[in-house]
């Protein structure tokens, strides 16, 4: 994907969550990764770049088309991508199968029929299909968030954001996720992820960004980032998660 | 210690029970003083029953349009719907029903006892539902709505599929306590002379002197109309259930 940032901004009140970014992206990239510190900005970059916050200055431009600054527009991208977030938010009173059918049918406008056929398809590549009938509530975290990224899948998403998709996992169901996370990078799919596993950022990142303070601090491709950091900052960030 | 403060609760309650039981069913009563107006107090229920059955769905209808007013974003009717649910919560049905009945609808020709008691009694529990719905929204977590805003939902579509679901089992029992209230509260339209349920009693009352038998007919009737709204609640609240 062809990204141009500039000048993105966006405030909240007096904080400054994303601070003055710029940054171009070539169309080789198919993975984008942000890390960084928790409060860094990661969060906010990536609802800015999927069209669910708007900025407060500057802009951002997808393989060659500025992101719409109506309502509308927004909306009508959306559609188009797919949005993980950290805790998973999947609507509590529809089992499985609905929170995946709902978006497909309401959204996109897809027949019943085709909509569950393609929710099975998913969720049987997912490992989930014994699940579908369940309750939210019924999911370990683990199994949630594989329903939540099989919601976000569904509709085949021109790009796919995760937002620390498994930070709020643990060890095991960490796993899970990013296997089936793995097998999207190797299939094509377009992503941009924000994480704190430096693992796997390594492994699939086309481009990893550091973001701190709001800012952008480096820059890199593949696992340069990782294996020659340019500046302290990230070099003490690095040493600090990596020491154990 | 959990054991000894139930056993107490229940005895205590039990006794006090048993003692308010024994006390109204030893009074003697005069039966026979009261048992011409028996077709009055009937009537009397009856009127209670309709006005209430009536003003319960225009409350309803008030309640929804007055938490859609404050909740629209919009400053003039947010603004305007607030003013309204505070003055009405603020101030004595008894005057609300004299100067709407003997002076508002007075002015414009409109001489409908029923018509009017129902418009003042749908306007004033609709506040009080307006602030319950009103709560029962806010408390869905921003999450919620932010997931669905990622998935292409419109407005319109995520206070259809995601919103109010999960919000209507919250507002259940504290709409069904208000329910309660205003079958109640019908029994001061006797100040326009509405021959509702306690207005007959009051009558009888005054031609008999058998204050007891004339008011005690009231507890039944009465629980005769909410007990029903307490059962369905609970029914619709099981139907609503969404985590097991």
């Amino acid at each position: 994907m062809s990204i141009e940032i500039s000048g993105l901004t966006k405030y909240y009140g007096a904080t400054r969550a994303v601070d003055g970014i710029s940054l171009t992206l070539s169309d080789e990239v198919q993975v984008l990764v942000l890390i960084g510190p928790s409060g860094g900005g990661k969060s906010t970059l990536l609802r800015l770049l999927g069209g669910l916050e708007i900025p407060t200055a500057g802009s951002i431009t997808m393989n060659g088309t500025a992101l719409p600054d109506t309502e509308e527009g927004l909306r009508e991208f959306r559609r188009r991508n797919g949005f993980l977030f950290q805790s998973f938010n999947l609507f509590p009173h529809l089992s499985a199968l609905e929170n995946i059918v709902l978006p497909l049918v309401k959204v996109h406008e897809w027949s019943r029929n085709k909509a569950i056929e393609r929710a099975g398809e998913v969720v049987a590549r997912f490992g989930m299909a014994d699940h579908v009938k369940k309750m939210p509530a019924e999911l370990s975290g683990g199994q949630q968030q594989r329903i939540a990224l099989a919601r976000a899948m569904a509709h085949g998403p021109d790009l796919l954001l995760l937002d620390e998709p498994t930070s709020a996992l643990d060890p095991e169901m960490k796993a899970e996720v990013l296997d089936i996370v793995a097998e999207l990078c190797e299939a094509g799919q377009r992503i941009i992820l924000s994480t704190h596993e430096m693992g796997f950022a390594r492994g699939c990142a086309d481009e990893v960004i550091f973001l701190g303070n709001g800012q952008l601090v480096e820059s890199g491709r593949g696992a340069a980032l990782f294996d020659s950091p340019q500046t302290e900052l990230v070099r003490t960030f690095l040493g600090r998660v990596m020491k154990w | 210690m959990k054991l000894a403060v139930s056993i107490l609760v229940s005895v205590i309650l039990a006794a006090t029970f048993c003692f308010v039981i024994w006390v109204v069913a030893t009074h003697e009563y005069r039966w026979a003083a009261i048992a011409p107006y028996r077709w009055n107090l009937l009537s009397g229920w009856w009127v209670t029953l309709q006005i209430s059955a009536a003003s319960l769905v225009g409350s309803v209808a008030v309640g929804v349009l007055l938490t859609a007013g404050q909740l629209s974003g919009h400053a003039i009717p947010s603004f305007l719907c607030r003013v309204f649910v505070e003055v009405i919560r603020g101030t004595p049905l008894l005057t609300q029903i004299l100067i709407g009945y003997y002076l508002i609808a007075n002015s414009i020709g409109w001489d409908s006892r029923f018509g009017v008691g129902l418009v003042i009694l749908s306007c004033f529990s609709g506040a009080y539902l307006s602030e319950i719905f009103r709560g029962g929204v806010e408390s869905i977590p921003k999450s919620q709505w932010l997931s669905a805003l990622a998935i292409g939902f419109t407005g319109a579509q995520t206070y259809r599929y995601v919103v109010i679901p999960q919000a209507i089992r919250r507002v259940l029992p504290a709409s069904a306590g208000q329910f309660a209230n205003l079958i109640k509260d019908s029994s001061l339209l006797f100040v326009i002379s509405m021959h509702e349920f306690t207005m007959q009693a009051r009558e009888a009352n005054s031609n008999t002197y058998a204050t007891f038998e004339a008011y005690l007919p009231l507890v039944l009737g009465y629980f005769l109309l909410t007990f029903p709204i307490s059962l369905l609640s609970r029914h619709l609240e099981n139907r609503f259930r969404y985590e097991h």
